[in-house]
C-alpha cells in the first residue's frame, strides 16, 4: 500500500524494491511505511498550488513550479490535528476521474485504493467554475471532500469575489478560501481538516494484500 | 457554425460542437472547458493555437482547433 | 451526501441499470474500492480502461451492449453528454458565487506573455534564454569558471594532502591506491563528483527553476509543437527533453505526463541517445571551449542526430504524435525561495545519485587493477579506441563511459589537462559519450518505466550505434584531412 506505482506498473515495485541495495537505487519520493493514524489526500487539477499547501501543512518540500505536470508521484508527509498524527499526501494534478496521462492515473488509482478521513479539493478561485466540475465528481463518489479555493490574492489581484457561504450552501461541504503561497486561510484549512477527523469515525483500513 | 480554425477574429465566440468521436480528444476538451456552451475565443494562430476560455488560457495544435466548431451567437443549448 | 447531478434520461436509466448489476454481485470484486457505486457505474459508462480491464469478459459484453443502446439515444458521444451536465452544473455554481466587480487590466505579465508566445519576438526570445542561460551561464560560467576553480583547489590543495596524509596512515601501497592517487575513491571519485559535476549541474538546476517557476515552459512548449511533431512527440514532450538536459533519469520519470504510449518511447529513447545531462554537456562544453570548430561540430551531430532518429522513430513506429494541448497558467514572478530550496533539493538528489557511483567506480577500478581484469578489459577495448582513432589511453574512459557518461567527459577532461588528445580526438570522443547511455540510473528508470524488454533494445541498439558514429566520423575527418 505504500507504493502507488504498484496500481499502474505490476511488478514494477517489486524490482524496485530489490535493487535497493545497489548504491545508484534510485530514491525519489520513496513513501515511508504504513500509516497508522486518519490520512487525508490533496487532489485536484494540475498547477493549482497542492504542493506549496502539502508543504505548508507538513513542512516537508516537493518540487513546486509553475506549470502543470510537476508532481509526477505521490508523496506522503505527516502533521499533526489536535494531537494526532495525521498523514497527508500530495498527488499528481488531475483534470477528472477518468484519466488522460498516466500521471494522472495515479491519483485516481490512490483515492480508489485508500481510505481517507478527507480529501482536500484544491481548486484555482480563477477558474472556479471549471475547476467544481471535478469537486462534483469526487462528490458523486461519495467520497469526504473539503474545498479548498487557492489563490485568492491572485483573485483579488484580478478583481473577482468568492462568496464563501453561497459555495458552502451550494455544494454542501466546507469550504476554505485561501492562498497557500502567502500562507492565508491555512490555518483556518486546519480547523476544518480537525472539525471534519473529529466528525467521523476513524476509516476503517481495507485489508490489502 | 464554423470550425473554430477558421475564425479570423479574436472575439470570444460560443461553442458550438465539437466534431470528434475521439474519447482522448473529447477528454482534453473537457479538462480546459472547451464545452457547448462556453464561450472561447482566439489569441494567436502561429506557431501553436492560443485560445483563452474564460480566465484560462491554453495553446492548442491545429487538429484540436479544426474540430471545435464556433457560433457568433450563442444557441440555445438543444442541440 | 445532498448533491446530486441529474444526467440526459438514457444515461440515468443506464446508471440505473449498472447499479442494479452492481449490487447483484458485480461490486464484490471492487470491495475494496472507496467509490460509490454510481461514481463507478459513470465510470464504466465512459468505458474507463482500467476498470474495464478488470471486469470478466460476460460482463464487458452486457457492458458493451448497455453503452451501444444508451448511445442510440443521444446526438453525441456520452463521455461530452456526461461531461457537459458537470459543466453547466459548475458554471450555474461559479455564477453564483463568483463575481467580478471591478475587473482589473493585468499588468506586466501579460505583455511579456505576449511577447514570449509572438513568433516575431517569441523565437528570438527563445535563443536569448538557451543563449544566456545555457551557455553562458551554465556552459561558461559553471562548467568554465566554476569548476577550473574548484578543479585547480582540489589538485592543489586537497590531493597533495590526501596522497600524504594516506601514505603515511596506511603502510601498503596497493591500500593507499584505494583511497588516494590517480584513481582513488577521494583523489578521483569525490573529485569527480564535486569539482567537475556538481558545478554544472548546480548553475543548471539554478536556470531551469528559474524557468520553470516563472512559467516560461510551457510557452517554449508551444513554441517548439510543431518542430517536435516531425520527431514524433508534441510540444508536452519539450518540458522533459528540456529537463533531460539537467538529469536524463529525472527526465525519464518526467515523461510520464505524455498522453500515449508512443509518445513516453519516443522521449525516453531519445532522452537516453541524444540529450547529454548537464554533468556531461557541461563537461564536453568547457573541454571544446578552445576549439570552437569542435564545439559546434559536437552540437551540430547531436542536434542532427536527435531530429534524425526522432523523424524515423516516426516514420517507423505505427501511430501518430499525440494532440497537443497544455494549460498556460499567467506568468509569474519566480519565488526566491522556491527557486533555491528546489535548486537544492535537485543537487542534492543528485549528487547522492552519483557520489556513491563514483566512489564505487573507483573501488571496482581498485579492484580490477588489483586483480588485473581491469587491465584486460581494457586491452579488450583498446582496439575500439584505436578504432575510432583514438590513443589508447582513451580506452579506460570509454569504460567509464559505459558507467555514466559524465564518469567518461570527466575522465576526457583529466586526459585533456594533460594535453594528450588532438582536436578531432577529443571531438570523437565528446561524440561517442553523449551518445551513450547517460547512466546505470537511467538505465534502472527506464526498466522501471519502460519494462526490460524495451530498454535491452534500446541499450543494444544505442552502444553500437555510438561506436558507429564515431567510426563514421573518424573516417569522414581522415578522408577530408579535416584537422580541429
Ligand atoms: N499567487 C499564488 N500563487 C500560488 C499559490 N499557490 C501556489 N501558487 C503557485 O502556483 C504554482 C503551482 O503550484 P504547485 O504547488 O506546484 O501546484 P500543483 O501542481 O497543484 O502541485 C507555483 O508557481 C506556485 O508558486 C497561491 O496561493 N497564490
Ligand atoms: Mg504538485
Amino acid at each position: 500500500m505504500d507504493c502507488h506505482q504498484c496500481h499502474q506498473n505490476n511488478g514494477s515495485c517489486g524490482s524496485k524494491r530489490s535493487l535497493r541495495w545497489l548504491p545508484f537505487g534510485e530514491n525519489f519520493n520513496r513513501l515511508p511505511i504504513e500509516p497508522s493514524g486518519p490520512q487525508i489526500a490533496l487532489v485536484g487539477m494540475p498547477n493549482v498550488g497542492k504542493s506549496v499547501l502539502f508543504h505548508a501543512l507538513t513542512g516537508t518540500y516537493v518540487t513546486v513550479s509553475n506549470y502543470p505536470g510537476t508532481t509526477v508521484e505521490v508523496t506522503r508527509g505527516a502533521m499533526t490535528l489536535d494531537d494526532r498524527a495525521v498523514s497527508v499526501i500530495d498527488t499528481p494534478g488531475m483534470y477528472s476521474l477518468l484519466p488522460i496521462s498516466e500521471e494522472e492515473r495515479v491519483a485516481r488509482d490512490l483515492l480508489m485504493s485508500e481510505p481517507f478521513g478527507a480529501i482536500v479539493h484544491v481548486l484555482d478561485a480563477k477558474n472556479l467554475g471549471r475547476m467544481l466540475a471535478l469537486t462534483v465528481q469526487l462528490l458523486e463518489a461519495e467520497l469526504p471532500v473539503i474545498v479548498a479555493v487557492n489563490m485568492m490574492d491572485e483573485a483579488q489581484r484580478w478583481g473577482l469575489t468568492i462568496d464563501r457561504e453561497a459555495l458552502i450552501e451550494k455544494l454542501g461541504v466546507p469550504v476554505v478560501l485561501m492562498a497557500a503561497a502567502r500562507n492565508w486561510g491555512v490555518d483556518q484549512l486546519r480547523e476544518t481538516l480537525a472539525d471534519r477527523l473529529a466528525s467521523t469515525p476513524a476509516p476503517v483500513l481495507a485489508a490489502v494484500g | 457554425m464554423n470550425a473554430l480554425s477558421t475564425i479570423r477574429s479574436s472575439d470570444p465566440h460560443w461553442i458550438a460542437h465539437l466534431e470528434t468521436q475521439d474519447d482522448a480528444m473529447l477528454r482534453k476538451l473537457t479538462a480546459l472547458g472547451i464545452l457547448p456552451g462556453n464561450q472561447i475565443a482566439i489569441e494567436q494562430r502561429f506557431p501553436s493555437y492560443i485560445v483563452s476560455i474564460g480566465r484560462t488560457r491554453a495553446a492548442l495544435d491545429r487538429e484540436t482547433v479544426q474540430c471545435i466548431f464556433v457560433t457568433r451567437e450563442q444557441h440555445p443549448t438543444t442541440a | 451526501m445532498s448533491l446530486t447531478i441529474q444526467y440526459l434520461e438514457p444515461i440515468e436509466v443506464a446508471i440505473a441499470q449498472i447499479e442494479t448489476w452492481w449490487r447483484s454481485g458485480w461490486g464484490q470484486d471492487f470491495a475494496d474500492r472507496h467509490l460509490s457505486s454510481r461514481s463507478f457505474a459513470l465510470l464504466l459508462l465512459q468505458k474507463d480502461p482500467n476498470l474495464w480491464e478488470q471486469l470478466p469478459g460476460d460482463r464487458q459484453q452486457d457492458l458493451e451492449q448497455l453503452i451501444a443502446t444508451t448511445q442510440a439515444q443521444l446526438n453525441r458521444p456520452i463521455s461530452l453528454e456526461i461531461a457537459q451536465a458537470r459543466q453547466g452544473f459548475a458554471q450555474a455554481i461559479e455564477q453564483n458565487t463568483l463575481a467580478e466587480p471591478n475587473p482589473s487590466q493585468r499588468r506586466w505579465g501579460e505583455r511579456i506573455h505576449k511577447l514570449t508566445v509572438n513568433p516575431i519576438s517569441g523565437f528570438p526570445i527563445l535563443v536569448l534564454v538557451l543563449y544566456w542561460g545555457v551557455y553562458k551561464f551554465v556552459g561558461e560560467f559553471g562548467a568554465g569558471e566554476l569548476v577550473d576553480r574548484i578543479e585547480t583547489f582540489f589538485e592543489g590543495q586537497i590531493n597533495p594532502v590526501v596522497n600524504h596524509v594516506t601514505e603515511q596512515v596506511i603502510p601498503w601501497p596497493a591500500l593507499q591506491d584505494l583511497f588516494a592517487h590517480d584513481y582513488g575513491i577521494i583523489t578521483l571519485g569525490i573529485r569527480y563528483a564535486t569539482a567537475i559535476v556538481l558545478p554544472v549541474v548546480a548553475t543548471y538546476f539554478l536556470m531551469f527553476s528559474l524557468l520553470e517557476d516563472s512559467g516560461y515552459l510551457p510557452r517554449l512548449s508551444l513554441m517548439l509543437d510543431r518542430l517536435f511533431k516531425a520527431i514524433g512527440l508534441s510540444g508536452r514532450a519539450v518540458i522533459p527533453i528540456v529537463l533531460g538536459l539537467g538529469c536524463d533519469t529525472m527526465a525519464t520519470i518526467v515523461t510520464r505526463t505524455l498522453e500515449t504510449k508512443r509518445e513516453r518511447l519516443i522521449a525516453t529513447f531519445l532522452l537516453s541517445l541524444a540529450i547529454p545531462c548537464a554533468a556531461q554537456w557541461g563537461v564536453i562544453l568547457g573541454l571544446l571551449a578552445q576549439r570552437p570548430a569542435a564545439l559546434v561540430t559536437w552540437a551540430g551531430l547531436i542536434v542532427g542526430i536527435f531530429l534524425l532518429a526522432g523523424f524515423l522513430i516516426d516514420k517507423f513506429l505505427p501511430g501518430s504524435a499525440a494532440q497537443f494541448y497544455i494549460e498556460l497558467p499567467p506568468l509569474r514572478l519566480p519565488k526566491i525561495r522556491n527557486v533555491i530550496t528546489k535548486t537544492w533539493v535537485r543537487m542534492k538528489w543528485y549528487f547522492w545519485e552519483v557520489l556513491p557511483l563514483f566512489i564505487w567506480a573507483s573501488a571496482i577500478i581498485w579492484v580490477g587493477r588489483l586483480t588485473g581484469i581491469f587491465d584486460w578489459l581494457i586491452s579488450g577495448i583498446e582496439p575500439i579506441a584505436l578504432g575510432l582513432g583514438l590513443p589508447k589511453e582513451t580506452a579506460p574512459i570509454l569504460l567509464y563511459g559505459f558507467f555514466r557518461r559524465d564518469y567518461g567527459a570527466a575522465g576526457l577532461f583529466d586526459l585533456q589537462q594533460g594535453g594528450q588528445l588532438t582536436g578531432d580526438q577529443l571531438l570523437i570522443s565528446a561524440v561517442v559519450l553523449t551518445l551513450f547511455l547517460p547512466c546505470i540510473a537511467q538505465l534502472q528508470m527506464i526498466i522501471k518505466e519502460r519494462g526490460v524488454k524495451t530498454a535491452l533494445l534500446m541499450v543494444s541498439f544505442i552502444f553500437p550505434f555510438a561506436l558507429a558514429v564515431g567510426y563514421v566520423l573518424n573516417w569522414g575527418l581522415n578522408l577530408f584531412h579535416i584537422a580541429l
